[in-house]
């Protein structure tokens, strides 16, 4: 919906941008794979190896490239919604502490932008959350592919209708707490020693105890917090979404033209609601 | 006002911290960490005029941290040999604390180095460089609005919670009462947000913010030629060393 009616919309070449999302993605998971398969004894091998130096520089280069790829191609609701998402995940994630609550719930943001305006936004919005938060706190720095991830997530599951469904909500937030809690593994290992907060390393040294790799106690302590961190975040957003009056959700166009939530009017009912959507 | 050191753009400094983690990374040895640390980060904290600041989001961030490591790894360290202590399933060894001396420092060194060079710049200062330096409107814009919005929420989430608290929202022990505060807050902020947003949306399109002309800006570009040079310069002197550490030393 780029509707300026005195200029002529952005074209950046499709192609280019096609070719930095691809990059990107194949960074990220190259950089995954490498840490995975080819390092498993590297942490008990101590210094000397390039682990950390490929993690940080494999996430986040490849959130970059990410992000060069999407914001070319964002219209002007997608961008503005963009720092909003960025602000709750941060407040949220204040939020949660001064509640008490064990677990994160700074992804918030990024899960609303992306049910509200789509996978893209949604990843953009996870990169640069954790750029910009790392200003303040820069160990949320590497974890920005984990996040590009969960927002691509929320994005795909709100397109494929999985909030019209309440109970599928809780089973999208799992599945992305999965694949989250994956890409965060390798950056607690190889950058942090896995140190995280008090909960995290009761559980990973559980694990160490046990006599698991660093890899594989971060791993296990990743997809136990992860998943509920998502599962109760994405029953949060589709709470608080189907609170808020239908006029508000119903401006999005991703919303509209995908039908994510119940009661969205498709694409070309010419309700009162859409054409003033549309005149903006 | 107390002292303030300002020599270099905020987007030089950010360059050299980047590239000095960088560095720690490659190198990888508890010496060189805690001399980057101690003869180049606490200077240049020590001279930013935010200290306090500095040392205050530091040791929140960075002590726990800390600490973790050596407790994780001082006593859960299942490849070390040589056992100092034995503790039943825990085990100090030397190869655990070795190794928490190491991502330790690594840890403290990465968190001086962004926190000096975040905390002492002028964000406005950074947006305009890279307004200046041609980077996407879109990607300036967010973060600045970002930046500028995240207290803006935190405020607003706090005056909501007062908020409901005067209309009787008690937060009790149980998850369940937790949760329903998380909701009963995050709805209006999140409403009130998206207006905002929707606003925003329209009067920036009305200005033109979707066009794709060239950009005037009001104000004059710290940034010089030297310090662009400078940074260039630094990353290609850190790629060859790099490439000179992985690959040349040994051969």
């Amino acid at each position: 919906m780029n509707s300026s009616l005195t200029l002529p919309s952005e074209t950046a070449a499709p192609t280019t941008r096609r070719i930095l999302l691809i990059a990107g993605a194949a960074v990220i998971a190259a950089t995954y794979l490498y840490l995975v398969l080819v390092q498993p004894a590297e942490i008990a091998g101590g210094a000397g190896t390039p682990a950390g130096l490929i993690t940080l520089l494999g996430f986040l280069g490849g959130g970059a490239l990410l992000v060069a790829g999407i914001l070319p191609g964002l219209n002007t609701q997608a961008v503005v919604l963009m720092p909003v998402g960025i602000a709750l995940n941060i407040s949220f994630g204040q939020l949660a502490g001064t509640l008490g609550l064990p677990i994160y719930l700074d992804a918030l943001g990024t899960v609303l932008i992306g049910v509200l305006a789509g996978p893209a936004a949604g990843a953009a919005t996870g990169v640069l959350s954790n750029a910009i938060w790392g200003l303040f706190n820069p160990f949320a720095l590497p974890f920005a592919a984990g996040s590009a991830a969960i927002g691509l997530l929320a994005g795909l599951a709100a397109r494929w209708g999985m909030f019209r469904r309440l109970y599928l909500v809780p089973v999208a937030g799992l599945l992305t707490g999965v694949v989250g809690g994956l890409l965060a593994a390798p950056v607690a290992a190889f950058m942090f020693g896995a140190a995280g907060t008090m909960g995290t390393n009761a559980i990973v040294a559980a694990f160490r105890a046990m006599g698991d790799t660093l890899l594989v106690a971060a791993t296990k302590q990743g997809l136990t917090s992860d998943t509920i961190d998502k599962l109760i975040i994405f029953t949060v957003v589709a709470l608080i979404v189907y609170a808020l009056p239908r006029r508000t959700w119903n401006a999005f166009t991703f919303v509209r033209r995908h039908r994510v939530l119940l009661g969205a009017s498709s694409g070309d009912a010419g309700s009162r609601d859409e054409s003033a959507a549309e005149r903006k | 006002m107390r002292f303030r050191r300002r020599i270099l753009n905020p987007l030089t400094e950010l360059t050299i911290a980047g590239l000095l983690v960088v560095l720690v990374l490659v190198i990888d040895d508890w010496r060189f960490s805690l001399g980057v640390l101690l003869l180049l980060v606490l200077p240049a904290a020590a001279t930013s005029g935010r200290a306090g600041r500095i040392a205050v989001a530091f040791g929140v961030l960075a002590g726990p941290m800390l600490l973790f490591l050596l407790l994780l790894h001082g006593l859960f360290y299942p490849e070390g040999e040589r056992v100092l202590f034995d503790l039943g399933p825990a085990a100090v060894t030397a190869e655990g604390l070795l190794f928490a001396l190491e991502m330790g420092s690594r840890v403290a060194a990465f968190t001086g180095l962004l926190l000096t060079a975040a905390l002492s710049l002028e964000v406005s200062e950074l947006l305009d460089t890279l307004t200046h330096r041609g980077w996407n409107r879109k990607l300036v814009y967010v973060l600045g609005s970002a930046l500028g919005l995240a207290p803006l929420v935190a405020d607003r989430a706090s005056q909501i919670t007062r908020a409901q608290q005067a209309r009787g929202l008690v937060v009790t022990r149980s998850p369940l009462s937790k949760l329903r505060a998380l909701v009963v807050v995050g709805r209006p902020l999140i409403a009130g947000l998206l207006t905002d947003a929707a606003d925003r949306s329209r009067t920036l399109d009305a200005r033109g913010f979707a066009g794709t002309g060239p950009r005037t800006s009001y104000r004059a570009d710290t940034d010089t030629a030297a310090q662009r040079m400078l940074r260039w310069g630094m990353l290609a002197a850190v790629v060859v060393f790099t490439s000179w550490w992985y690959f040349g030393r040994h051969t």
